[in-house]
């Protein structure tokens, strides 16, 4: 009895403190069965091949840079309209320590930014964006954020997604929840 | 020499303590016997203790009689460690080790950068073109931000504000101000 109170215990506690992450809990408390979203996930290791991969020094930087790259879209209109209230409402309820960077609400796009520093080394950020289709984008990156770097990304960005993709929008085919 | 004779100067000696292990043996020998004098019956029970003494060996269960107690200190030994484990202090020591437990595995899961989700791909240019998507909309929200502020500033500056006048209320100006507020309004006019 007392062993088995002690290993609930112990469980309880390594999973109250590991689930912390934004996007896995906008996955278990805001999607509807109904709704489906797409989740892709970019780890440390795969952000390693991809900058050994790339020949940009700028773009290789960020990737080495960084811990994780999360994302969350969704293409139903409707759908992403739900979500964005719900994701800034998460935000706001449950991560608290996070200070909101940037919060745009123009009629051709909608987007907050929030982000905490943990150290000079890891940083945590949540990007919950409307574009102008109305589509939901949440990303979440984690590791060394350099925004001055990452805000001129934009070139070397175009460059790299149109070599990869001959210049079409990625699609959002994979982790479907 | 008649023997009590014998026996007086033997004890002489020994009381010395100057006698050998076999005037010794004679003596403790006389003295067990039964033709003891009436005169020297009083040190019989002397010779008699050292007798039995002499005759004492070991059981033969000594051994394991003393293992036994061995063992059982050493029981006794252990009863009193696991005793000064009180019931309070076992709790504590229990949470202590799962706290600890715990914060172990979070600072593992820390160290490996939160990938405590599932990798989507196993291709790096597949994943490319989604890492490149999201820092792309990251940085074209950072430069819009950047814009937004750059005008909110401007349209700040379009607004006919005296700002030499604000910047030259000063705290007193604002007291002076609260003071005259508080007074009744006949005062004021």
């Amino acid at each position: 009895m007392k062993k088995t109170a002690f290993i609930l215990f112990f469980l309880l506690s390594t999973v109250s403190l590991s689930a912390g992450d934004f996007v896995t809990q906008f996955l278990e408390k805001c999607i509807e069965e109904k709704k489906p979203v797409n989740n892709i996930n970019i780890g440390k290791s795969m952000l390693e091949k991809m900058a050994s991969n790339t020949d940009d020094e700028d773009l290789k930087k960020t990737f080495r840079n960084l811990n994780s790259i999360r994302i969350i879209t969704c293409d139903n209109i409707r759908d992403s309209r739900l979500y964005f209230k719900k994701a800034n409402n998460l935000a706001l309820e449950e991560f608290k320590d996070y200070q909101e960077l940037v919060s745009l609400n123009e009629k051709n796009a909608k987007i907050h930014i929030y982000f905490k520093q943990e150290s000079e080394k890891l940083q945590d950020l949540i990007f919950i964006g409307l574009d102008d289709e109305e589509k939901l984008s949440i990303i979440t990156i984690t590791g060394k954020i350099d925004f001055a770097s990452i805000s001129k990304l934009s070139d070397s960005l175009n460059k790299e997604m149109k070599i990869d993709n001959h210049g079409e929008t990625p699609s959002m085919d994979k982790g479907t929840k | 020499m008649k023997p009590t004779e014998e026996i007086n100067a033997l004890l002489v000696k020994y009381w010395k303590g100057e006698t050998s292990l076999e005037e010794e043996d004679s003596l403790t020998k006389y003295f067990t016997g039964r033709d003891v004098a009436d005169e020297l019956k009083p040190y019989t029970a002397l010779f008699q203790y050292r007798e039995n003494l002499r005759c004492a060996t070991l059981s033969d269960d000594f051994d394991r009689k003393l293992k036994k107690a061995i063992q059982q200190k050493k029981r006794e030994n252990d009863y009193i460690t696991i005793r000064i484990f009180v019931p309070a202090l076992r709790i504590a020591a229990s949470v202590a080790v799962a706290l600890s437990l715990s914060f172990g595995v979070y600072m593992m899961i820390g160290k490996n950068d939160k990938t405590y989700f599932a990798e989507t791909y196993s291709d790096p240019n597949a994943a490319m073109e989604h890492a490149t998507f999201a820092l792309d909309k990251l940085s074209e929200a950072l430069q819009k931000g950047e814009e937004a502020s750059i005008e909110s500033i401007q349209e700040l500056n379009k607004v006919d504000l005296d700002w030499k006048m604000l910047d030259s209320i000063t705290e007193s100006d604002i007291n002076y101000q609260k003071s005259t507020d508080s007074l009744p309004l006949e005062n004021n006019l």
